[in-house]
């Protein structure tokens, strides 16, 4: 089954993120733990691990869109 | 700071089953909210785990506690179940407080966890208060009673401590001193060098002990129970210990000099732990056994709670005031 890739809640206050890099390409094999992509909030920006190991399917590319939590930007299967 | 002996094996194997389901809690609850399938504000325990384990391996089940908003690693030691715990994070019916109290709120009397509270410091006088009605009906119950360094800085704890001294009251307050509170260092913070000396000022029993030794945190923590279940008062412990993640979720820790982190997760408790066990012969087979099994627990109560409902709308009516709001 699938692991969901969505934006996160990381504080308090925070009801959307700007997806700004994947740290890895789109078909690439991942490892729990390892930063998958760069998401900005709040005059910061940091690196988002993988809730999971497998392939990575990039469904949102980064395009320094704002999106609201919970949005699925892509999956680990 | 004291130096102790090891404790048991059975004792340390105790310690790190509880430590270990925490650390691996920690991980899960960051990469689900880090994947955004848990939208919940979390405050990271993974560097703690060992302080809460080896306190709460010293007290019995039906023993209080009273525990502050970093309290998922004092829950899940205390023996909370995780089904419930994770239900409740996530804000659902089938969690603890059915949803209502979310990850800020945690209780669960069934297992002692009269309460976790939201706000710096004000544990201790509710914990004064469990304490003085263990005095009263003789029940030879404890409570422990967990806060930050920050909290020492709260007018609550002074004026707790010193009543609880005064009454001598059968409360062990544990002072988890990981150095900040939330973005600041205890150097700008507190004025004393020590929280140790705070509770000798106002003449409490006080000890500081390394929090992720589990033999001297556990030793540490027997004698504080011992010696309030005996009828002599309460003891202040500072257990020395870090935090290797944010202050919530989402903080990358930016005002922690990169060398500190870097030293004290080389001295993460938790491998250290697992290796006393492989020294006193029991086989990584075993060890490898427990982590599978607490895996396993893990792996069900998150789904548990994504699987369940939140509670329906018209419940605001039940569980807030002692009677039912009209519709």
């Amino acid at each position: 089954m699938a692991t969901e890739i969505r934006i996160p809640k990381l504080g308090f206050s925070m009801e959307s993120g700007i997806l700004a890099e994947w740290l890895v390409e789109d078909g690439a094999e991942v490892t729990a733990g390892q930063e998958i992509y760069a998401l900005e909030n709040e005059k910061s920006t940091q690196e988002v691990e993988s809730p999971a190991s497998g392939k990575l399917k990039i469904i949102v590319q980064a395009d320094g869109e704002e999106y609201p939590v919970g949005e699925l930007i892509g999956t680990i299967e | 700071m004291a130096s102790t002996d090891m404790v048991d094996k059975d004792v340390l194997v105790d310690i790190f089953t509880r430590a270990d389901l925490i650390m691996q809690s920690d991980i899960k609850f960051r990469q689900m909210i880090g994947a955004g399938q848990l939208q919940i504000v979390y405050y990271p325990v993974r560097g703690q785990e060992v302080v809460s384990s080896a306190m709460m391996a010293a007290v019995n089940q039906d023993d209080y506690l009273v525990t502050i908003y970093r309290g998922l690693h004092d829950q899940l030691a205390k023996g909370i179940p995780s089904k419930e715990l994770w239900a409740e994070f996530a804000g659902k019916m089938t969690g603890t407080c059915k949803g209502k109290g979310g990850p800020m709120h945690i209780t669960h009397p069934a297992t002692g966890v009269m309460v976790t509270t939201g706000i710096v410091g004000s544990g201790i006088p509710i914990a004064n208060g469990l304490g003085l009605a263990s005095q009263l009906e003789k029940d030879g119950k404890v409570t422990v009673c967990c806060f930050g360094d920050g909290a020492t800085n709260i007018g609550a704890f002074h004026e707790g401590l010193n009543m609880a001294q005064i009454w001598k009251l059968p409360v062990i307050f544990l002072c988890q001193n990981n150095l900040y509170g939330e973005h600041t260092h205890m150097r700008d913070t507190t004025g004393s060098a020590s929280i140790k000396q705070r509770g000798e000022g106002l003449g409490m029993r006080s000890v500081q002990v390394n929090g992720n030794d589990a033999s001297a945190m556990y030793t540490a923590a027997k004698e504080a129970v011992d010696h309030a279940r005996a009828g002599n008062g309460p003891t202040l412990i500072e257990a020395m210990t870090f935090r290797f993640h944010g202050h919530l979720l989402g903080d990358t820790s930016h005002y922690i000099p990169k060398e500190e982190m870097e030293q004290a997760k080389k001295d993460d408790p938790m491998p250290i732990l697992r290796q006393q066990l492989l020294d006193l012969q029991i086989s990584e087979a075993d060890v490898a056994a427990i982590e599978a099994k607490n895996a396993a627990i893990i792996e069900e109560a998150a789904q548990f709670a994504l699987d369940s409902d939140y509670p329906p709308g018209d419940e605001y009516r039940i569980d807030v005031l002692d009677v039912e709001i009209a519709a």
